[in-house]
Order: C-alpha cells, then structure tokens, then sequence
C-alpha cells in the first residue's frame, strides 16, 4: 500500500492546448485499432515511421517489451528448411561487418571476422525464448475499466457515469473499488477527491506535480500510451476514425486514458517497466567453438579486438534482423532476375495474343487474387488486371435493414456517398421477406440476449433454449455444410434481393449520390489506374473478394483490406452498373474512351475460402452474351478446384475439408489469408505471367506509357501500396512477436464489447493477428516475416521524380520500411533504392537486382 | 474586443491565425483548436506549395493524408495565443508553419470562445 503524503495541487506550467500538442504527439505512439467489425491491417509502429526501420524496431521493442526479430532457433529452421538462402545470409553478413574487406580481416589464423558471425548465426547455440510476462497490477486495473466503459452494449449492466467521459466515469467509480484502494491507498482516495475533472487540466497539474522536466514530458506520455497499445488504439480510432454514433453517450479521448494513468503515478502506483539485460559476451563461447586456447583468445583480442568483442556481443535480435535481410534478399534475389527477363525480352510490350481476349476480369490486387488469376488464365484466352479492390469508389453504403454503415474504401479516404441497399427491380417479394426475416432474427436475438443476462430470466432461458441450442450444435458440428445450406434455404440470396442503389443517397446522410460526372470520373480513372485497354472484351468482370468464416472474430481481417475490412462485391457492383449506364459510356467517348457497343461489365466477388465466385446481376447480361457467361463461370469454377487444390496443399489439408472449414464453428484456420506476403508488383500482367509468384504478391497493373506525368504511378504508390505496407508490417510484427504485436492463441481468446479481443478474461486488447493465421500447428512460421518488396516497370527518373514528391514514399523507401527496385522498361535493368545512409550494395545477392 | 465602425459597417478586431501542416497531422491540430475554445475554423485541402523540402504537391487522388492542408481560425487574440503556444510543442517535431495576423470581422459572436474551455 502506497505511504506518500496528502496529495497537493501544484500550479500547473501548461495550458491545456500545450498540454492538447503533448497529447497529439504522445498519441501516434500505438496506431488506431479498428474493432472486429471492420478490421484492417495496420503497422503497430506506424507511430516510428518516420525513423529507419531498425531504430524504430528497437524503439517499440523498448516501449512494448516486444521482439526485434523472431527466436534464432525459429531463423536456423527456416533456413533448413530452404526459405532461406544461406548465401544471402552471408551477404547480409557481410554488409553487416562494412563490406568484404573487414568481413574477411583474419581475427585469429585462418578464422575471419565473417567466420565468426556466421558461427554465431549458425551454431552456437541460441537462448531460449522469453514468455511474455504477465500484466502488471496498475495495467489490470486501466484495462478492467477500459472494457467497462467502451463496451458496445455487450454488458447486461452498463457502467454507469459514461456520459461523463471515460476519465471522469473512472472517478465516480474507483472510490468504490477495492482494486483501486489497493493499488493506490488512502493517497489515492485523497487524489480522486481533488484532481481536477477537466483531463487536460488534471494532465497538466500531475505533470507539474511529478515534476517532469519539460523535455521529458512528451516522452513520458508516450511510454503510458504504450503501456497498453490496444485500448490507446482503440481511442485513436474511436476519436480519429469512427462515425459519431460510435462514441455517442461515451466520449473518450487520449486525455481520458493519459489521466488516469497519471492518476495512478501520482498515487505512487504505477509500476516501472522491466529493464532489458545487457547482451552476454559469447568470446568464450566462440573459442570453444573455433578450438582456441586461452593464449589464442588473448591473441585474437590483442590483434582484432574491437571486431571480435562486436561480434561477441551482439545480441540475438540483431542477428535475427540480418536472417530477416537475408530473407528478404532471397526473395528479390528469386523474383527481380525473372522480371528483368520477362522485361528484356519485350514481353510487356507485346500484345499478349493475336486473339482478342474471351474476357477480361480485374481483379483486387490481394495476394490471393494472384494464383486464382494464374489459374484461370490457364483455361481460356482470358486478359486479368488487378486493380485496388474497392475501384476507386469512396463510398458508405448503408445495407437495408442495418443500424450503422459500412465503409466500403480504405482507410485512407473518406466516404464521398453514401450509397443505401434497394430491391432489385422484379425482386421486391424476395427483398420484402429478407427484411423481414433480418428483423425477426434480430428481435430474437435481442430478446434471448436479454432474456439469458437477465437475473430472473437466466436458467429458465437455458432450461427452455438448451436442448434446442445443443442439436444445432450438433447439427453445425457433424454437417456444417449442410447445416448451412439448410439455414441458408428458407432465405432469399441477399444479392439477388438487394443491390447498391446508385441514384438515391441514404437518408439521414448528407453525402450525395453519383453526378454523371461522379460516374464518368469513376469509370475513366479505372481505365486510366490500371492501362485497362479501350477495346474491351465482350465481358468485362470486376472481382472483388471477401472470405467465408463461421464464429470467427477475425473474419473481418479475410475480407477486402482495400473495402475497409468487409467484402468487395458491392464495389465492384457499382462501377459495373456505372459502366453499363448509356450516358457513361458517352462521357467516356468523350474523353478518349470509346468501347465497343458489345462490351457488358459485369461484378462478380471471389471467395477466398472456398474459391467460389459468385456472378452478380446476371439478369442484367444481354442475351448475346449468355455463351459468354456460361463459358466464363465454367472456366472460374475450373481455376476455383485448381486454386483450392493449390491451397490445400498449403494447409495439410484436402480441398473438400477447405469447404468445410468455411461453414465450421469450431475452424481456427479457414485459410491462410495474407500470409506470406512479400512483394508489390507495378507493371502490366503481361510482365509477371510466365512467374509463378506463389500467392505472395500484390499485382497492380500499369501501364508506364499512358502516364507521361507520373500521377498515376503517384496515386499507385501513395495509397494501394501504403495499405499493401500496413498490411505486410501487420504480418511482420504480429509473427516475430505474436503476444505483442499479434494476438496470441485463438483458443484462449475472448471477444469483449464486440470491438476486439482479449487473451483470457481480461487485459488489453490485441491489436494483431492470431497465431494460427501465421504459424503451423507445430508452431514452425508460415509467414515468412520480411519487409515489403515493391518493384515498378517504369522509367527511372519517372519513379525518382514520384517519390521525391511525395513525402510518404521518400520516408518508406528512405527509412527501409519498404525495399523499391525500379526496372527500366527498354533495357530490363534494375536499379534498387538505396535508404538514407545506407552503404553502396556490396554481395552477390544484392548485386544481381542492382547490374 | 475592439470594435469600429467603418462607414454603415462595424467591425470587430480579432486575431486569425492560419496553420500549413501535412494532411495526415490534421487531427492534433483540430484537437487543438478545440482544446483553446475556438469554435470553428476552416481547412483548405489539397494546398501546394514550395518549402524547406522542396515542393510539395497536393494530395494523390486516393489518399486523404498526402499533401498539405491549411486550417484558418479566428477568435480572440487570447484565444489564438493559446493555440499558438500548443502549436510550439506540436512544431517540435511534427512539420508546418502558422501565421498570425490582425483580421476585422462582421460578427463577433461567430468567434467567442467556446464554453469550459
């Protein structure tokens, strides 16, 4: 129990708006969480973005306690295994050490400095991993009233004071805590009889009180932001992200969470962060690994000491970092020369047929779209493009029925329309009974809520729903499958009841539906963005994607990262119905883009769980067209058994099973997601179709030759790829250090206020991805974590003159947090990025990208 | 606050201060400005322009976060002083410039210092 003196109330030194600019800063510590709801991929540094990659990996392991790199042993295995080349390894090795010459200065007779790092990241042996430890006291007791306040009516009694703001909430409530007391003591019980209620003034006045010295007080805030990532995430997208209702009744900022934790200090609670071991100097170790005598190691230390005590010293997250180049190299080192080679011999800038395309598809650039294009390609003269899966719609659409609505965009922009579901012309019975049956469930579902959290009501509701609920269970069980499609018969299709509704906003909304000029402009950049050509095929299909998941609170995460975690089929929807609309097409002719008059768009969404597709509005394809279609959806479900097959494999599992996985409660790993992602394609299809990229890429088709000014590149990089990073770090950080930066076991998850998950019954919420969306059963990584490969088909200059004008890119590039290769379309020569104060490339696997 | 009359017009002498940052800072400083009471303001989107980095151009068509934006506010000058010393601790590590200046304005009620703040 805390024995400090009566609490007084010094003369704060900053005003609230100082203290309103510590905060800001302070804030970008963590990123925004998105709830469950519509989870996106986001950096866990985003916050160190503007440091090199490797100051801010360092930085975050210091603020959160997390992981630089994952375990050496896990490094030492996936180079056994083959991920990984070991000539890479001793490039990175190499660079490491300055360059060849110090690599290969003799540090005893016959053994190099590069000898001994490679013996340290090869054999001597590793330490065994660090388990996270477990939540301090004063972070229990934030956490426990963080889950009371932000719950979204999950709780059968709601905190009461919310209206207050969450700090003042805390207040009401503490006194009567017994956590509290015990944390805190009869200072405590002073301190919340006369802090301030304002959390700005009671920020300023503990600062004072604390005495923090003004060059440390931004940092100070920083360090209690980190003390819990999630629910500081949590507040970021609430107050930066979220529509108003969201926080309506319960207002909450940064200074509410900064408060409290400032509270607890001033209360002599807070606890101090762990103090991270000095690296053991492993000279000994290295010896008797190389055979040496004590008079050896003395000679090796008087001769070469300042290298051998370096390498000697190195900590097992350094050497996990350059396993991490090396990774990273391999990848380039396997994917760059095949480029080049595609680009030298003129491929990209041959017609890829002499016959015209059956169909062209533009697919999202998700790294699944990739081996399902592949597949397909396969089976007919068919044209695919990637595109970001939200086609270039800034849109909200509000689905008939539902309270909230959704955003259908990334997270980058702001909804422009807002877009309300209707009947479909000739479906209006069917979208009647689907209304009604949406809101029967709903009102069921809220009465048996009620009726089971009730205190008079709670057995009888077992006693009556029991037996019922346990033969469901049974039946969702042993035949999912089958039980879905029984749940599924007695509804009418949502799609085929429903469609976006383009010429009439939502109520209650103020953003307007489509202009004619709203579609023409919508319909021409996706021409433009993606060098779709003018002489379009008879069909052409927008795919977007979304994935299929049963009692799975990371669901949202297998959807359309670019359609702000939810599913892209309303997208992709709503551009085909533009560029099917009579008036468009003029407007397009108008500006340089007239299509043929037998060209029909249509919208179809790619299930990435069972590799289904799913055609939209088919009575709307003329009947000239019907061949076509036919001909398209048999090619689809052809590339959809390969692609499963494919799939599969990669999951120990057959594609039968993957079928069932999507309609099973109790599946932990529907499919594999992201997982490893690694590379960004800027460049036409024609470029990388000869390469099996495994799955692993983004591809954004471009065409270098209709962009003379650079914009479309810019507009490529600055947001497609920006989300395509957030994506690739979320993965990076979530499998080096899974307690940390991801979300630990599925198994022991729980969902909490339905905004996001909490490891056992309580904590902080988890601001990453699963381990079973990362790692096998056996624990060994799927996900390779390496950084973000972007290569571009573009002239040079072209791509230095984007980059230099856009601040984004010369920080990802600059900073390492993205690697860019630049081929030249004449030549097929590569140029690599070299980031701020990096050495001139140096080893045989940088080399080969950088001729 | 000061005011005269300029012909059938009277006026009211306030502080405006005008703030350049990148577009993806805008939230601080709209916390800020909240955070000194002032009202309203307004943001200019998609500003260019030629700094110490170079030139920077407005923001690429899908991304709310690129380029510069430009708030303007107006309020009284004890107000715009507050708003200023927060911008000081923001400036110490986030880039952008402010300017402050006299205005004259038709309706001072439009720029009174919000409640509590």
């Amino acid at each position: 129990m805390n024995m400090m003196p009566f609490a007084t109330a010094p003369e704060p030194t900053l005003t609230r708006t100082e203290v309103s600019g510590l905060i800001a800063l302070a804030a970008r510590t963590v990123p925004p969480l998105w709830p469950l709801e519509s989870a996106i991929a986001v950096n866990p540094l985003a916050g160190f973005e503007g440091m090199a990659f490797e100051e801010a990996v360092q930085a975050g392991a210091r603020l959160f306690g997390a992981r630089q790199s994952l375990p050496l042993a896990q490094w030492r295995a996936l180079l056994a295994g083959g991920r990984i080349a070991e000539g890479c390894l001793r490039d990175a090795a190499i660079r490491h050490l300055g360059g060849t010459y110090p690599a290969l200065a003799p540090i005893a007779p016959g053994i190099t400095a590069l000898d001994l790092l490679m013996a340290r990241l090869l054999t001597l042996p590793a330490t065994d991993e660090v388990k996270a430890s477990p939540m301090a006291p004063d972070a229990a007791f934030v956490a426990k009233w963080c889950a009371a306040f932000f719950d979204h009516g999950h709780a059968a009694i709601p905190m009461p004071h919310r209206e207050l703001g969450l700090y003042r909430a805390v207040l009401a409530m503490a006194g009567h805590d017994p956590e509290f007391h015990a944390l805190t003591g009869t200072l405590g019980a002073q301190l919340l009889m006369t802090v301030p209620r304002d959390p700005l003034n009671a920020i300023a006045e503990a600062l004072s009180a604390l005495g923090i010295a003004e060059d440390g007080q931004q940092p100070h805030l920083a360090a209690l932001v980190a003390r819990l990532p999630g629910w500081a995430g949590h507040i970021r997208w609430r107050s930066e992200h979220a529509d108003a209702e969201h926080a309506a009744g319960a207002p909450a900022g940064m200074a509410d969470l900064l408060a409290l934790w400032l509270l607890l200090e001033r209360a002599g609670a807070l606890t101090q962060p762990r103090i991270t071991p000095q690296p053991a100097n492993v000279t000994l170790h290295l010896a008797a690994h190389f055979g040496w005598s004590r008079d050896d190691v003395r000679r090796a230390l008087a001769v070469a000491g300042a290298p051998l005590t370096r390498i000697a010293t190195m900590d097992e997250e350094a050497l996990g970092l350059l396993f991490m180049t090396a990774a990273e190299w391999t990848y380039a080192d396997g994917l760059v020369p095949r480029l080049q080679a595609g680009t030298r011999a003129k491929a990209a800038e041959m017609p890829a047929s002499e016959d015209a395309a059956a169909a062209q598809l533009v697919f999202c650039i998700d790294v699944r779209s990739e081996p399902f294009r592949r597949a397909l390609e396969t089976t007919g003269r068919y044209e695919t493009l990637g595109y970001a899966g939200f086609f270039g719609l800034p849109i909200a659409l509000h689905p008939s029925g539902a309270a909230r609505r959704k955003r259908l965009l990334p997270v980058l922009l702001s909804p422009q329309h807002d877009v309300a579901e209707a009947p479909r012309p000739g479906h209006e019975p069917d979208a009647t009974r689907l209304a009604a049956a949406d809101a029967t469930a709903r009102h069921a579902a809220s009465l048996f809520d009620t009726a089971k959290q009730g205190i008079a009501t709670a057995f009888a509701t077992a006693e009556a729903t029991g037996p019922l609920a346990g033969l469901a269970m049974a039946a969702r069980t042993l035949a999912p499958r089958l039980s879905a499609r029984i749940g599924a018969w007695a509804r009418p299709c949502r799609h085929e009841a429903f469609a976006p509704a383009l010429d009439h906003a939502s109520a209650g909304h103020a953003h307007p539906p489509f202009t004619l000029a709203d579609k023409i402009g919508y319909a021409s950049a996706l021409f433009r963005l993606t060098g779709l050509p003018t002489d379009t095929a008879r069909l052409v299909v927008l795919v977007g994607h979304g994935g299929s998941a049963v009692n799975n609170p990371y669901a949202a995460a297998l959807d359309c990262g670019a359609c702000g975690g939810h599913a892209g089929g309303s997208n992709a929807r709503i551009l085909a119905a533009m560029l099917n609309e009579a008036d468009v097409r003029a407007g397009l002719v108008a500006q340089g883009i007239a299509l043929p008059e037998t060209t029909h768009f249509l919208a179809a969404e790619h299930n990435t769980t069972t590799d289904t597709v799913t055609i939209f509005d088919r009575t709307g394809v003329p009947a000239g067209h019907a061949a076509d279609l036919a001909r398209l959806e048999a090619d689809l479900a052809r590339a959809g058994a390969a692609n499963r097959e494919r799939r599969a494999g990669l999951l120990d599992r057959s594609p039968q099973d993957l079928l069932t996985g999507a309609a099973h409660w109790g599946e932990v790993r529907p499919e594999w997601g992201l997982s490893g992602n690694a590379g960004f394609l800027v460049g036409p299809r024609r470029w990388s179709k000869h390469i099996d990229l495994e799955g692993r890429a983004f591809l954004h088709s471009y065409d270098w030759r209709a962009d003379a000014d650079g914009s479309v590149l810019a507009t490529i990089l600055t947001a497609p790829m920006v989300v395509a990073q957030w994506i690739n770090c979320q993965y990076l950080f979530s499998t080096i250090d899974n307690d940390r930066y991801g979300s630990g076991d599925k198994v022991t998850q729980n969902v909490i206020g339905r905004i996001g998950v909490v490891q056992g019954n309580g904590g902080d919420l988890a601001v990453g991805l699963p381990r079973q969306s990362l790692f096998r059963d056996d624990g060994s990584p799927f996900h390779l974590p390496q950084r973000l490969l972007t290569v571009v088909l573009a002239p040079l200059a072209r791509v230095e003159a984007v980059v230099a004008a856009n601040d984004i890119l010369a920080r990802l590039f600059g900073k390492g947090w993205v690697h860019l290769v630049v081929i030249a379309p004449e030549t097929g020569q590569a140029r690599r990025w070299r980031p701020d104060g990096a050495p001139q490339a140096e080893g045989t696997g940088l080399t080969d990208i950088t001729a | 606050m000061k005011a005269h009359a300029t012909g059938e017009l009277t006026l009211h002498r306030l502080k405006k201060i005008e703030i350049v940052i990148r577009a993806e800072d805008h939230h601080p400083v709209e916390e800020l400005l909240k955070a000194a009471g002032i009202g309203g303001w307004t943001i200019i989107r998609d500003v260019a322009g030629m700094g110490h980095a170079g030139f920077h151009h407005g923001k690429t068509i899908f991304n709310d976060h690129s380029g510069l934006a430009m708030f303007v506010g107006v309020g009284e000058p004890a107000a715009i002083g507050d708003v200023a010393r927060g911008l000081a601790r923001l400036f110490a590590t986030l880039p952008g410039v402010t300017f402050l200046s006299d205005v004259e304005v038709l309706r001072s009620d439009y720029f009174a210092r919000a409640a509590g703040a």
